[in-house]
């Protein structure tokens, strides 16, 4: 039955409060531990079409009459459009329709950041199209650029009101406290880049308008198209069965999808808008730059009495202010914290949620500054870390939280310190470091799944969910398939179109398969009494005696012994639906995922050159859907979190605040050449409080502790602070002086 | 624009050469190169390796396989670029091609770029965001030259043979100034057909990236031994590939951001140095 | 226009396009063959490598006109065992990149049966793959006729 609740609904660390319809969630978990099929290895269901070159993604959509759009983007980190004039280029041959400032949403007069979308032209080609920009006869006014995060502070530029928070008395306890350690921290912006760029291709037809997009939340699309056009909801079909890549910046559609909405409108032909691949690293959003005050004081036994924290988020022109201060509230039981974040609006390119946004940036600045407190109390940083182990959150308890038993698994790679450190030459300086990790991923209500049975024994999930290339699509095919009791090739998965299916959640947040998962798992329960329910007819049973096993159809004495597609068989042209929807998340308690990484690294302490040896993840997500795919997730996270910490670098030039590196040989992203070695281990435990499979999400823990772990083991092996990301040869070298004047004065160092 | 595929010298008339089209094609889609006639040489420049003498349409991929050549050349052309790209690239065409200033790239009217019918008259990087930039002869541009192989080819003495003259690689290279922008001394239309190796003792090549592959250089060091004497050259630290003075390093005119090139040159160059003194 | 002759995996394609088309946008556009795909466009990803010759390339700064070998894409090589290889060993996510990767470790495996993790690393460098694929991608090669 449905029921309304009011409650808190978190989506990448954001929280509000609303009114949410609910269905009971009456299942109780399965057993913990790998069952039949949950909790094994799985090969993902569609690799074959996408290892083959068949998946037909946004950028392979080409439908008849098609045209292309280039959009005309603004050299100026801030200026406005003071006349635009289109006549000469509407006069170009293959050019079709343009539009200007405030003719779709994303158009804007005023351009806040070098990038910004301002107008936009479709041809017969690309190439026409971009031909014809040239010919857009525009004049702008320059307006004032600020470029520096700390100066709009001062001035009280911000793109949302700051957040002030404060538990016991932080200034008191920092007062008493035994020893004190402060650091200021940097991060710098990173661009998501997925392989495949932000595009759409809009098509009318009728008064329905097709949207084949690359989105990581194809119903949120439509929601966003629904309303922004004033068409119904269903009157909008959304399509994303595959797509290349979006770690956070494909939540809902931005310019490209109003302009080519409207572009069709007006010519009546399908529109594709796609940008290029340097438009994508100037205007599709970024994680953006941090800068991080932060102090923590303890006693002499470690015990941590008082953490406090100045955050900026250097956010852009737009964008969302990230909780960078959450792992400073929440990893650690410390009665005396404070914080204060505030999101500077400058001419930047805008922020976008990247893979835990805020809680990597936090993660880097806080975990590096408990091991210089480590370093000063010299002790040691996972035994620090241990009595500091939080119990609860802010008072509130944790659903489940494991981190403990994540420290166990970790300890037998913490414990090579000293054989690593032992291969430390005269320049190469071998050392281990460690982070922790703390982030949301409990997902919510609501999501909904429906399953077909059909007459040939097979099962087919119904969602409009999307499979982004996190293997949700094989991850949400278990579930049923464990459910129902039938072997994983015999479920498929029917999903990325939201015109085929009931709404189910984004694929952001880690929450993809605690959201869907739990719905498809209830309506596999309701397809399979209902198999069960005919079966008890068929062979004259009961019902409760009989199940169905590995795809036979069996009673508990064993008379019934029948292939599940021999009893289905009788349905002919019937079919059972089996219908299912997430429950809600456990009341007044924190639900997040825990984990520790441990870094082994090698630094050139003449040429600063890093070399990451080694990566050993713990990670505590409650039951784990897909081994495979859970540690392909773990591995893809580290290797993106290797590129942000020592080789991602988005640079913009400080008289004008363009963007300089645009492209991929400029801005760099790791090879298979820079691959660690990466042990993986899962706590694997259910929450019994989270839903039916008491399964959390994985897609963004792995990459909040790598950098910091880096950082940290940079120290160990050198005795170098680094204190900003990316740490580029001239940060590193920087470190390694700033340490040996360090030494010089007397503080012990090992370089 | 038209396609020439010219199968011997005699045939050509101007146009744009195009070799593996690694660097000519995307700066023709930028705009940064002009043509309404593109050459493609690769039926008239010499290809493969005879003894000492390299035909200049050769792939870098084929000059990473090769045992037949000294360590420095064949160590710059496994570290150089990536394998795509080293399939692709011709060695003559590695040593013509431009800078990755990304002021240069993305067509800011700097010293190196066209203004109507004049030059740009400053240099975007000294003032602006510099830090992968050149810590030598900066002064008029601060551009830093990518080409790990042509470092090589320097401290090796290689000298080229063009569709006109012989001359030694150095004098390939001139650094740009108010009077003449280029930073080499190609007349229009000349060709690079081979290049020629003098016997050395020994050579190697040491590179900093970052990035373990796939980068350009930051710092790229050329070592080679010959009649005992080393010489040296680098990549990435000036506007031309820059052989080591009798100064060395002490020579250099970092600009605020690129200081730290200095540190890594001195390392790299004490290791190359190193590496050759082992028998 | 100028023709384009190519030879396509096996099979023989003249197309009439304008000089300056890639081969990446001949292939894509005027021959459907959309396996190969174009994520930078302009030779700094790996996602268009097709081979010619047998030789890994970059087709989106490939001038289709100049082109003068056997061009194979991911298209005709759907039977190579590297295809289960990589699907046993979850050497995909998102897959943009992955036709592109299968492309280059084909040409790889080809030249050298039995490569180190070394030689599979030095020759795989220039796909870059976003999700992080990786690992996944070694131990597919490693793994390749198992």
């Amino acid at each position: 039955m449905a029921r309304l609740i009011r409650t808190e609904k978190e989506v990448e660390g954001r929280f509000e409060d609303v009114w949410l319809v609910v269905e009971e969630d009456p299942l109780t978990q399965w057993p913990a531990g790998p069952l039949a099929v949950v909790g094994r290895d799985a090969t993902r269901q569609d690799a074959p079409e996408r290892v083959r070159g068949e998946a037909r993604f946004t950028a392979d959509i080409q439908l008849p009459g098609m045209l292309h759009t280039a959009v005309l983007r603004s050299p100026y980190a801030h200026a406005r459009v003071r006349r635009i004039d289109f006549t000469k280029a509407l006069a170009l041959p293959g050019v079709r329709a343009a539009l200007g400032p405030g003719e779709a949403k994303g158009l804007e007069e005023e351009a806040g950041f070098a990038g910004a979308a301002v107008a936009a032209v479709a041809a017969d080609t690309f190439g026409k199209a971009r031909a014809a920009l040239a010919a857009v006869d525009i004049e702008w006014e320059e307006l004032e650029v600020v470029l520096d995060p700390e100066e709009a502070v001062e001035r009280e530029m911000f793109t949302a009101p700051s957040a002030r928070y404060e538990r016991g008395d932080f200034e008191r306890a920092l007062s008493e406290a035994d020893v004190v350690v402060e650091g200021t921290y940097r991060t710098s912006v990173v661009l998501h880049n997925s392989m495949e760029t932000h595009q759409a291709v809009c098509e009318w037809v009728g008064d329905t308008l097709n949207v084949y997009i690359s989105t990581q939340y194809i119903w949120g699309v439509r929601d966003a198209v629904s309303k922004e056009l004033g068409i119904s909801g269903d009157k909008v079909r959304v399509v994303c069965e595959f797509m290349g890549g979006g770690f956070g910046s494909k939540n809902g559609p931005d310019e490209y999808t109003f302009v080519a909405a409207e572009l069709a409108r007006r010519t009546g032909r399908p529109v594709r808008c796609a940008l290029t691949r340097r438009e994508e690293n100037t205007s599709a959003g970024n994680r953006n730059a941090t800068l991080q005050k932060l102090t923590v004081g303890a006693k002499s036994d470690g015990t941590i009495v008082a953490l406090g924290g100045d955050f900026i988020n250097a956010i852009g022109w737009s964008g969302w202010s990230a909780m960078t201060e959450g792992p400073m509230q929440m990893l650690y039981a410390c009665d005396n914290v404070r914080t204060v974040r505030h999101g500077a609006k400058i001419n930047t390119p805008p922020m976008k949620a990247f893979r835990a946004p805020g809680f990597v940036e936090g993660t880097f600045g806080l975990e590096c500054l408990i091991d210089e407190l480590a370093a000063k109390l010299e002790l040691d940083p996972l035994e620090l870390r241990k009595r500091n182990y939080a119990d609860s959150n802010d008072g509130k308890p944790f659903s489940s939280k494991n981190l403990m038993q994540c420290y166990e698994l970790a300890q037998k790679h913490w414990d090579r310190r000293d054989e690593v450190r032992a291969r430390s030459t005269d320049t190469w300086k071998h050392g281990v470091g460690m982070a922790s990790q703390i982030w949301f991923g409990g997902g919510g209500p609501p999501s909904y799944a429906w399953i077909r049975a059909t007459s040939d024994g097979r099962f087919t999930v119904v969602t409009a969910m999307q499979d982004i290339g996190t293997g949700t699509r094989t991850a949400m095919a278990m579930i049923a398939a464990e459910e129902l009791g039938v072997p994983l090739d015999r479920v498929d998965v029917m999903l990325g179109d939201s015109a085929r299916g009931p709404y189910a959640t984004l694929s952001a947040g880690s929450s993809t398969t605690p959201s869907v998962g739990p719905a498809v798992r209830a309506a596999a329960a309701d397809a399979k009494r209902q198999i069960l329910e005919i079966a008890a007819q068929r062979y004259d049973v009961e019902e409760r005696v009989l199940d169905i096993k590995d795809g036979l159809v069996v009673s508990a004495d064993g008379n019934v012994s029948t292939p599940l597609e021999a009893l289905l068989e009788i349905l002919g042209d019937a079919q059972i639906l089996g219908k299912g929807a997430r429950g809600p998340n456990p009341a007044g308690m924190s639900v997040l995922t825990f984990g520790v990484q441990v870094a082994e690294v090698a630094v050139d302490i003449e040429t600063g050159e890093i070399r990451v040896e080694r990566v050993a993840a713990a990670h505590d997500v409650g039951r784990i859907i897909n081994a495979l795919g859970a540690r392909s997730q773990v591995e893809g996270g580290i290797i993106q979190g290797i590129g942000h910490t020592l080789s991602e670098q988005r640079l913009l030039d400080p008289e004008t605040g363009r963007i300089l590196t645009t492209t991929l040989d400029a801005y760099r992203m790791p090879t298979i050449a820079d691959v660690p070695e990466i042990v993986c281990e899962f706590v694997d435990a259910p929450d019994e409080h989270l839903t039916n499979l008491g399964s959390k999400g994985l897609g963004e823990p792995p990459i909040v502790p790598l950098a910091a772990a880096i950082a940290n083991a940079i120290r160990d092996a050198t005795g170098a602070d680094v204190h900003e990301l990316p740490i580029s040869r001239e940060e590193m070298l920087r470190a390694l002086d700033a340490a040996k004047k360090k030494e010089k004065r007397g503080a012990p160092a090992a370089v | 624009m038209e396609l020439l595929r010219p199968s011997s010298l005699a045939e050509l008339d101007g146009g744009l050469a195009i070799h593996g089209g690694t660097e000519v094609v995307p700066l023709l889609r930028d705009g940064i190169l002009e043509a309404d006639r593109l050459v493609d040489i690769r039926g008239i420049v010499p290809r493969g390796i005879d003894g000492n003498v390299i035909g200049a349409g050769t792939t870098l991929a084929e000059l990473e396989a090769s045992t037949a050549i000294p360590d420095a050349l064949r160590e710059a052309c496994t570290l150089a670029a990536s394998p795509q790209l080293r399939n692709m690239s011709s060695l003559g065409g590695n040593l013509l091609q431009s800078t990755r200033c990304w002021y240069w790239r993305l067509g800011y009217p700097c010293r190196l770029h066209r203004v109507g019918e004049g030059w740009g008259d400053r240099c975007h990087a000294r003032e602006g965001e510099h830090r992968e930039h050149a810590i030598f002869a900066n002064d008029f541009c601060a551009s830093a030259h990518p080409s790990d192989i042509a470092a090589a080819l320097l401290a090796l003495g290689a000298r080229i043979r063009t569709t006109k003259r012989e001359l030694p690689l150095e004098e390939l290279y001139r650094l740009p100034d108010e009077a003449n922008r280029d930073i080499v001394t190609l007349d229009p239309g000349e060709l690079i057909l081979e290049l020629e190796l003098p016997q050395v003792e020994a050579s190697t090549y040491l590179k900093a990236m970052d990035r373990k592959r796939w980068s350009f250089p930051q710092v790229g060091v050329a070592a080679a031994r010959r009649g005992g004497e080393i010489r040296i050259a680098l990549a990435g630290v000036a506007p031309i590939p820059w052989l080591l003075g009798a100064d060395g390093l002490d020579g250099a005119t970092p600009l605020p951001r690129t200081a730290w090139k200095i540190a890594v040159a001195k390392a790299l160059v004490a290791r190359a140095a190193a590496r050759l003194q082992r028998p | 226009m100028p023709e384009v002759k190519l030879t396509l995996n096996g099979g023989e394609h003249i197309v009439d396009a304008p000089v300056g088309i890639s081969l990446a946008s001949l292939l894509r556009e005027r021959l459907g063959f959309t396996g190969t795909k174009i994520a930078c466009n302009e030779g700094h990803c790996g996602a268009c490598t097709v081979q010619i010759d047998g030789v890994p390339t970059l087709s989106c700064i490939t001038l289709a006109h100049s082109v003068r070998g056997d061009v194979t894409t991911i298209e005709g090589l759907r039977d190579h065992p590297l295809i289960d290889a990589f699907v046993r060993a979850d050497a995909v996510q998102c897959g943009f990149c992955t036709p592109g990767q299968v492309v280059s470790a084909a040409a790889l495996v080809a030249a050298n049966p039995e490569p180190t993790v070394d030689e599979i690393r030095h020759q795989m460098a220039g796909n870059i793959c976003r999700c992080g694929t990786y690992p996944r991608i070694e131990e597919a090669i490693l793994h390749w006729r198992d």
